[in-house]
């Protein structure tokens, strides 16, 4: 997957059109507080239409740029790449929109630190016996780090936490 | 002499032991958020922010310069050792670090890079205690039409200076920085414009989770997205670790030409710390008559990058103080900062609180002091930081980036939009996009929104005023000419015209 080419400028392009459009109709239908009888000039719906009317036309541009095909970028990276980084948007995305609330933030901090780096902790050996001193030692690490931060927060910042 | 009377009495009243404590740990910490790559200086600052809620005005203000002047100073570690930079801000000095690490001399190389990044600031510190007073003052004379094209002028800049090849990229984020600043009430009839029907967006998008998102949590991504590092060939030669005394008199001019370079491209809106360095270096290589060691182990290449880039710290908080425009993505961060705790940075600052832009210089003298003294003292050890793997220090920072915005209004909320800024600016970054012009929108956003209306308001909706007051009038003058040099056209024929200037672009 390359984003960073003329065709992913092209989806940006119609997105962002699509943002502005949006932005420009969000301003033109917003309250224009005729009650209030303020100054014509100063609707709350103005900056956001001029916004959106500017974004549609970058993305204008943007699409107009996009039409000539580069070439993708030397060293780019593979799969390995986005693997990694969907792997950790996951488990971050579970850690802050599911644990955190729902369990204690000890807890919570500690199930996903010691998940992080046992994932992304494998360059052990094999066998039963390096799988588990991996998982204790991403164990020992995320309890290690989550009570240091929680007491941190908790009690030198006099934080409450989640 | 006033100004050095008032700087000297400011430099005085943090000469206690708690705020050299202070000093010592904010920049040490700093030293090492800016080594490891990943870690960026606006990260830093952003997360440190949410640590300074219960430490007083002055502390707090001076731990975030202290991490803000280390961090800029400590991503010249990676750079040289790894030719990685550890911020984008060490770009320019992996060109020349790098190759003396590779002939042996990476601790002279680090010596190097301490004494010019000292001496950069310390530039900065003279020309912001200059500057800054009379900025102030002319400030007071921006009125509605004024600030409004200082906001267009300061993302229109941005968008230019750091969209690289394709400036369009830079004016859509700053557009796109613009527009979430239209999420909450407005800023004149408090109306709520774009919450969605949730009540938690009233008050708008908060600047530091949208910061610690764009800057946190996209950095984790990028970093476990990039292939790891090859920490391998970290050489530990017995070469100097000070600089000679010689070198740097040899390269004076470098160093002052840099350090006001830095400074001037710090003043502008947006720019930052990358663009300071690569301007300076570009400058020396242009005047050097070593040019062409210039890419392949130059010492004087070394020390324009590193002057340039510590420069721009103090430059970039002269409008920051003055203008309360930031004149880099970390410098915005320290105004949200200000705000927290009771600073109100603008054109009234000279009248409100006429000794704080002293107490700031001398904040970033003593950071100035602490980088000299542990990058000097500690250039070995910092060595050891680099080989902290990815896998244990990014859960942890984003388990802060999680607690960091939680910590300032105890809601949830704003975790979740921590988390939709990181996602969103791992996309854009991924896609070209550059950051500083979506942060300083963010910022500019409600300047331009009231400053534009009252100013319609004012002139019973004539347009006239906008272009033909004096310095509304430059204003315009100055975004047409940007606008003008970013299209293709103008473009090639500068090119043309400044061959030299082509060889430095990114």
């Amino acid at each position: 997957m390359q984003l960073d080419s003329a065709r992913a400028d092209r989806v940006a392009a119609m997105v962002l059109f699509a943002i502005g459009m949006a932005s420009l109709y969000g301003g033109w239908t917003m309250d224009r507080l005729e009650v209030r009888r303020i100054h014509p000039a100063s609707i709350p719906g103005l900056v956001p239409m001029i916004l959106g009317l500017l974004l549609a036309v970058c993305a204008g541009l943007l699409w107009l740029s996009a039409r000539r095909e580069r070439p993708a970028a030397e060293g780019g990276a593979g799969m390995e790449s986005w693997r990694d980084a969907g792997v950790a948007l996951g488990l971050c995305l579970v850690y802050a929109l599911v644990l955190v609330g729902n369990l204690t933030f000890f807890w919570a901090t500690a199930i996903f630190v010691a998940s992080f780096v046992a994932v992304f902790g494998g360059a052990g050996g094999q066998g039963g016996r390096a799988l588990f001193l991996r998982l204790a030692a991403a164990a020992g690490f995320g309890l290690a780090s989550s009570g240091l931060i929680a007491v941190l927060f908790r009690y030198a910042f006099l934080v409450r936490l989640p | 002499m006033d100004r050095l009377t008032e700087f000297l009495s400011a430099l005085a009243g943090f000469a206690t032991l708690a705020a050299l404590f202070h000093v010592s740990w904010a920049t040490l910490l700093g030293i090492f958020v800016g080594s490891l790559p990943g870690l960026t200086a606006t990260m830093g600052v952003a997360l440190l922010t949410t640590l300074t809620y219960t430490l007083d005005r002055d502390t707090a203000i001076l731990v975030l310069i202290c991490m803000y002047v280390g961090a800029i100073y400590g991503g010249s570690r990676t750079a040289i050792l790894l030719n990685i930079p550890g911020t984008p801000a060490s770009a320019a000095t992996a060109l020349d670090g790098y190759p003396l690490a590779q002939r042996g001399e990476a601790a002279y190389a680090m010596a190097l890079a301490t004494a010019g990044s000292a001496l950069g600031t310390i530039v900065g510190i003279v020309l912001l205690v200059l500057l800054a007073p009379p900025l102030g003052e002319a400030a007071l004379k921006f009125g509605s039409f004024e600030f409004f094209w200082l906001a267009v002028f300061g993302i229109v800049i941005s968008g230019q200076l750091t969209g690289g090849a394709a400036p369009i990229k830079g004016y859509i984020a700053g557009i796109l920085g613009l527009m979430v600043a239209m999420v909450g009430s407005d800023g004149i009839h408090a109306h709520v414009r774009f919450n969605f029907g949730l009540s938690e967006l009233n008050g708008g998008i908060g600047l530091i989770p949208a910061m610690v998102g764009a800057f946190g949590f996209a950095e984790v991504l990028t970093v476990m997205w990039r292939r790891r590092p090859d920490v391998a060939d970290l050489r530990r030669g017995a070469d100097r670790v000070l600089p000679r005394l010689a070198d740097l008199w040899r390269y004076r001019w470098t160093i002052g030409r840099s350090g006001v370079i830095g400074t001037m491209v710090g003043i502008i809106p947006g720019v930052g710390e990358d663009i300071g360095a690569w301007a300076s270096y570009a400058a020396a290589r242009r005047l050097s008559p070593e040019r062409a060691e210039f890419g392949n182990g130059s010492k004087e290449g070394l020390t324009a990058a590193e002057t340039g880039n510590s420069a721009v710290v103090p430059g970039a908080l002269i409008p920051a103080l003055t203008l309360a425009v930031p004149g880099s993505a970390p410098a915005a961060v320290l105004i949200a900062a200000l705000f927290i705790h009771g600073v109100r940075p603008g054109p009234m600052i000279m009248l409100e609180q006429p000794d704080f832009i002293y107490s700031v210089a001398a904040m970033l003298f003593l950071a100035t002091i602490a980088i000299a003294v542990f990058g000097l003292a500690l250039a070995r050890i910092f060595v050891q930081v680099l080989k902290v793997p990815r896998e244990y220090l990014m859960p942890v920072v984003f388990a802060l980036c999680v607690i960091g915005p939680f910590a300032l209004t105890q809601r949830l909320f704003d975790v979740w939009v921590m988390v939709g800024f990181g996602v969103a600016g791992f996309v854009l970054r991924q896609m070209n996009f550059p950051m500083p012009p979506l942060v300083l929108g963010i910022i500019l956003g409600d300047l331009l929104d009231k400053n534009l209306r009252r100013g319609l308001t004012l002139s019973d909706g004539d347009l006239t005023p906008f272009f033909t007051r004096p310095i509304s009038a430059v204003f315009v003058a100055l975004i047409l000419l940007t606008i003008l040099a970013s299209l293709p056209a103008v473009r090639r024929a500068l090119g043309r015209l400044l061959p030299a200037a082509r060889g430095a672009d990114r």
